[in-house]
């Protein structure tokens, strides 16, 4: 009876903990893929700006260069871009938005900082778009701060929340 | 040959946003096999221009002269359609819209009409995109065959040839073919191939995409793709030894002297210029100057009095006289 309790409990600690982790994780997953995020953005921006090569090539030199983690949503966007063939660069980077909050732990106001990139990319001329890199680039510095603010005081508290849960629970219940 | 004209049609109907290319996918068979420009402006209806007369398209595909059936563009419709056009990518664009048009692939040329800012040097963006023309290239392959006796200066060299012709009666599309017929060789009057320099400054000749010529030219033929007379031909004398060089529409005066420099150096030229025959290209002082000095041999004066192309006339450049059989 006495192994099975002390079995029994620790199930209910590494559940917990385990819970706690995930919900913790998050906040760093975040910040990591914001940091792919921006180097993604820089290499399309050397690509645009200084190397004029047409969007879906760019895109696929995004792929390559970056980090596979993250870069893989441009060569979706770049899949889509062709496949449909409608003119609308800002429909094809709204088809990936959902990959991002799910597979990227990304916020919301990432995904609209990210759908405004498909609002003005390859609309304008270069120096234009320069302009807008810039901005763009400005914005995800300060997301980044901001995740790491968040990464810092929820981090270990869910993680500890976590394994202090699965104790209570395990004291309660004994 | 009918299928490959309409798989013309078909390609350019890619870089239409989908709203339009799906009326226009839906045009009788005989327009799609003919149609030369696809013309989409703002809040107007789509409008086709074929067989010398223009049409609108209206909504369930049929052809009508009454602009109130016609299906009507939309802005969204003019931005997609510039968003295809430029691959997603204006700024790759950005010289060619300067110049007012963008050259697809397959040699198909875009016009481009809005509102235009000026910058430091010159032009320097069209914005508010209001109209676009789309002008489907199809060459014509062996139309030149028929002139090429007149040209052609024995033993294997040619007469420096103006070909004058009004706007939208073949004189590209000539030029185009004898371009090939010369670089190619013409085994049935035994002339061997000549190194030709071509200037499309207009990126008409060739319909360069991506450095590649979309339009067959034969297999010795350089060209400058955007270049202008003036450059081109100090550029091609100096680097590219041409037999001949050749130039599409001539007019400025800066055109001419280019003309006398090619001269200077032995090399032949053929070129175009606008107009319906030698007495109308003497009203203009540049042109005039090239006439006195005898600097063409041949003029080729087309209309199109019985289709695109036809041969008007042929004139002898020295004493001007029909020589056309």
């Amino acid at each position: 009876m006495g192994l099975l309790k002390i079995f029994a409990s620790i199930l209910i600690v590494s559940s917990t903990s385990l819970i706690g982790y995930c919900f913790g994780n998050r906040y760093s997953t975040r910040l990591e893929n914001l940091l792919h995020l921006e180097q993604c953005i820089k290499i399309l921006e050397t690509e645009i700006v200084y190397g004029a090569v047409p969007l879906p090539e760019a895109l696929t030199n995004v792929y390559i260069k970056g980090n596979k983690k993250v870069s893989f949503i441009f060569e979706e966007i770049r899949r889509n871009l062709l496949n449909n063939r409608d003119g609308d660069l800002l429909k094809s980077f709204k088809m990936v938005s959902n990959q991002l909050t799910e597979q990227l732990s990304f916020k919301e106001t990432d995904v609209e900082l990210f759908l405004s990139l498909g609002r003005l990319l390859g609309s304008s001329d270069r120096s234009d778009q320069e302009k807008n890199f810039k901005l763009i680039l400005k914005q995800i510095e300060i997301l980044k701060n901001e995740a790491k603010i968040e990464m810092d005081r929820n981090e270990k508290v869910y993680k500890n929340l976590g394994v202090l849960a699965g104790i209570t629970i395990v004291i309660i219940l004994l | 040959m009918q299928q490959r004209e309409i798989g013309i049609y078909e390609n350019v109907l890619e870089y239409i946003s989908l709203e339009i290319s799906q009326v226009l996918k839906k045009i009788p068979l005989i327009y799609k096999e003919s149609v030369e420009e696809i013309r989409l402006r703002n809040g107007l209806p789509i409008n086709i221009y074929s067989m010398n007369s223009d049409y609108f398209v209206a909504e369930d595909g049929s052809i009508t002269k009454d602009k109130h059936r016609g299906k009507l563009v939309t802005k969204e419709d003019i931005i997609k359609t510039f968003q295809l056009i430029s691959n997603y990518s204006v700024y790759a664009f950005e010289e060619e819209i300067k110049n007012g048009f963008i050259t697809l692939k397959g040699g198909h040329r875009v016009g481009i009409g809005g509102k235009v800012l000026y910058g430091k040097n010159g032009v320097e963006k069209i914005k508010n995109i209001s109209s676009l023309n789309i002008r489907i290239a199809r060459e014509k392959i062996g139309v030149s065959n028929k002139l090429m006796k007149y040209i052609i200066e024995y033993p294997n060299t040619i007469y420096n040839t103006l070909i004058v012709s009004p706007p939208k009666c073949g004189k590209t599309t000539i030029l185009r073919d004898m371009i090939r017929n010369l670089s190619n060789g013409l085994t049935d009057y035994n002339f061997m191939g000549l190194k030709i320099g071509v200037i499309d400054e207009r990126s008409e000749l060739a319909g360069m995409y991506n450095g590649v010529a979309q339009h067959d030219l034969g297999p010795r033929v350089d060209v400058l793709d955007g270049c202008s007379k003036k450059d081109g031909t100090i550029m091609l004398l100096r680097a590219m030894s041409p037999d001949v060089i050749v130039m599409d529409e001539i007019g400025g005066i800066d055109d001419v002297a280019a003309i006398h420099e090619i001269i200077k150096a032995g090399v032949k030229i053929i070129a175009t210029v606008h107009g319906s025959s030698i007495e109308d290209l003497r009203t203009r002082r540049s042109l005039n100057i090239l006439i006195n000095d005898m600097i063409f041999k041949r003029y080729i004066v087309l209309d199109n009095s019985k289709g695109i192309g036809t041969v008007k006339d042929v004139i002898d450049g020295n004493t001007f006289t029909s020589i056309k059989i």
